[in-house]
């Protein structure tokens, strides 16, 4: 588990307009080269916030990504 | 001789819609009383000219990425903007249509980098973070249409663990009252957030509040009791969601030992609100 890898990507989902219609289009693909053990990409690719969360990852990113965040 | 003629804290989200949405009428009924009082205390504040204004406050992974998270940073140069984000949440909407840009106190903001150095606070310095609605919230609440005086943004690293202590944010508002009072200026002291939300900043726990904390800590203020508020624990802190009150610790730091007036406090449920200032 890696919780500087899971933020730095729910980081830049907020940050990066281009990395996020991407990741809205195909998450599997968007997230081809990133970092993350099986476990992260499967929650990120079934967009799982709360799975996220335990992960690690922001609860102030998960609540903030435009279009994805909530709870 | 400069001195703080001025000194309050008080929760940062002030937005009636965002309370609207996730708590209903009562959230909202709620946030518009604690609005009216900070307006109360605005006109307070600007009837006490300051030359500049501290703001402590925290960064909600807008400005500082997970490449650098400073425990504690000025922000310098002459002017801030408001910071702008694609199709911003709720908690961000509150600073649509204020004013872009706002004036910095940049000779206020050097010394206390410089001097705080002097004391042993290893301050970073910020250039370019736009301020979101933990600073313009409350500042534009507080002046209304006036234009604030200069402002020295002051962030403390709430959420990105491990934070500062609460022993270390209250030691670090000391140095920066020395600066004020070495100074010549007249300094407003402001430290916005909580009171408790999010514990542990679990989304499964987002909707709950621990009053029963926060009653405590607000009997405190108004005690004088600052070495227990020095004493919180980062654990005790993460676990009632009270996260943000290192900021109002920081501003504790620089205005003890005077005792708090508390102007507002109401139990919400998904956060519990408060505006409470110090006689200075």
């Amino acid at each position: 588990m890696s919780r500087y890898d899971v933020n730095v990507l729910l980081y830049r989902l907020k940050k990066d307009r281009e990395l996020r219609e991407k990741f809205k289009a195909d998450p599997s693909k968007a997230l081809a080269d990133a970092d993350l053990t099986d476990d992260e990409r499967e929650a990120f690719v079934r967009w799982d916030l709360r799975r996220l969360n335990e992960l690690g990852g922001s609860l102030h990113l998960l609540l903030s990504i435009p279009g994805l965040g909530g709870h | 001789m400069g001195q703080i003629v001025y000194a309050a804290a008080m929760s940062h989200v002030l937005h009636p819609e965002y309370y609207e949405t996730n708590v209903g009428p009562r959230g909202r009924r709620m946030v518009e009383d604690l609005i009216a009082v900070v307006r109360e205390m605005g006109r307070d504040l600007i009837a006490r000219h300051p030359d500049a204004i501290v703001i402590v406050a925290d960064d909600h992974l807008n400005v500082f990425s997970f490449d650098a998270v400073p425990a504690m940073c000025v922000r310098v140069g002459r002017t801030v903007r408001r910071m702008v984000q694609d199709d911003p949440i709720e908690f961000d909407r509150a600073l649509d249509g204020l004013p872009d840009r706002y004036p910095l106190h940049e000779d206020l903001a050097q010394r206390i980098l410089e001097q705080g150095m002097e004391a042993g606070f290893d301050f970073a310095a910020s250039w370019s973070g736009a301020l979101d609605h933990a600073f313009l919230s409350p500042l534009t609440t507080l002046y209304g249409d006036q234009p604030s005086p200069p402002l020295v943004p002051f962030w403390v690293n709430c959420f990105v663990p491990p934070p500062p202590t609460a022993r270390r944010c209250f030691d670090a508002g000391r140095p920066i009252a020395r600066v004020v009072a070495a100074s010549p200026w007249n300094v407003a002291v402001i430290a916005t957030g909580g009171l408790s939300h999010f514990p542990e900043l679990s989304l499964a726990r987002v909707g709950e509040s621990d009053p029963a904390f926060d009653r405590r800590v607000v009997g405190w203020l108004e005690g004088g009791d600052h070495e227990a508020m020095r004493g919180l624990t980062t654990k005790e802190l993460h676990e009632t969601g009270s996260h943000e009150l290192l900021n109002w610790i920081v501003l504790v730091g620089a205005v003890a030992p005077a005792r708090a007036r508390v102007r507002f406090f109401g139990e919400m449920g998904r956060v519990d609100l408060a505006a409470v200032e110090w006689p200075v």
